[in-house]
């Protein structure tokens, strides 16, 4: 049987995030060992940064071209600039080295999966890494029902 | 709409204990990210000395930004491994930050456990 975990935001480890297959092709679903996933969240060390919209070895991509946007221009101005405010604070707060929890949807590009972020948030505690390492290994073990774990 | 780019390193997690020959994570390029307590820092030569336990190893700070450096914390750098002619070992960090507070056991603990649902994963793709 098929599980689908497509609403809510999957922890996963970043390995497993970059073994994700799309299922069916170019749609928005992806699987892993035939479980359906459509949203994560992951958290890890910034290694790198590019016009503050890429981000780790997990590929993450914050739009902040609201603005210009045609997908935003059917929207109502004062809600897109809620998002396009949000989107810039929350920007501006990645730093090379900082330890950031992304939460999005699961997206492709040029073959590479990717996050698109929703959000983004700098976390201090030096232990939320690890914890949410432990997080991701006991979903995966109890939850994802992954095999082999 | 960002491009590929060229690949970074993510920096494999590894014990200072046991980045030593003939260890495979003791080779010249290998991205790692390993952890220890400053015990010596040098402003002119932007070189720092990391311990744990009673393994030490040099970090090259220069291409760090924006992060202090205090005798006696702890502190986590990602970088890749040069090794000299002598044998001996240098981490070009390209990311550091200071871990004061974090759980050392709970750490090591983490990284036992995702070694091993690493290599449950792949025997079990395997077969």
């Amino acid at each position: 049987m098929d599980k689908s975990l497509s609403l809510v935001h999957v922890k996963l480890l970043a390995f497993d995030l970059l073994s994700l297959a799309q299922s069916p092709p170019d749609t928005p679903t992806f699987s892993l060992d035939g479980v359906s996933l459509s949203r994560t969240e992951v958290l890890g060390v910034v290694v790198y940064l590019c016009g503050r919209r890429r981000t780790g070895c997990v590929p993450c991509i914050l739009w902040l071209n609201h603005a210009t946007s045609p997908y935003f221009a059917r929207q109502r101005p004062q809600g897109v600039r809620l998002i396009a405010d949000l989107a810039n604070s929350q920007a501006s707060l990645v730093k090379l080295g900082a330890v950031t929890r992304v939460c999005g949807r699961i997206t492709s590009y040029q073959g590479a999966v990717q996050i698109t972020a929703s959000s983004v948030a700098v976390e201090r505690d030096p232990n939320a890494e690890v914890l949410h390492l432990l997080d991701c290994l006991k979903l995966a073990r109890r939850v994802y029902d992954r095999p082999g774990s | 709409m960002a491009s590929s780019g060229a690949a970074v390193g993510s920096g494999t997690p590894v014990t200072l204990k046991e980045l030593r020959p003939p260890s495979p994570l003791f080779a010249d390029g290998a991205s790692l990210r390993i952890l220890g307590k400053l015990q010596e820092y040098s402003v002119e030569t932007t070189i720092a000395m990391i311990v744990d336990g009673d393994a030490s190893l040099k970090i090259d700070t220069q291409h760090l930004r924006d992060l202090s450096f205090r005798v006696g914390s702890m502190y986590q750098f990602i970088g890749e491994l040069q090794i000299q002619p002598d044998n001996e070992a240098v981490l070009r960090a390209r990311v550091g930050r200071n871990v004061d507070g974090l759980d050392l056991n709970l750490y090591y603990q983490s990284l036992q456990l995702v070694r091993q649902f690493q290599a449950e994963r792949a025997r079990f793709q395997s077969t």
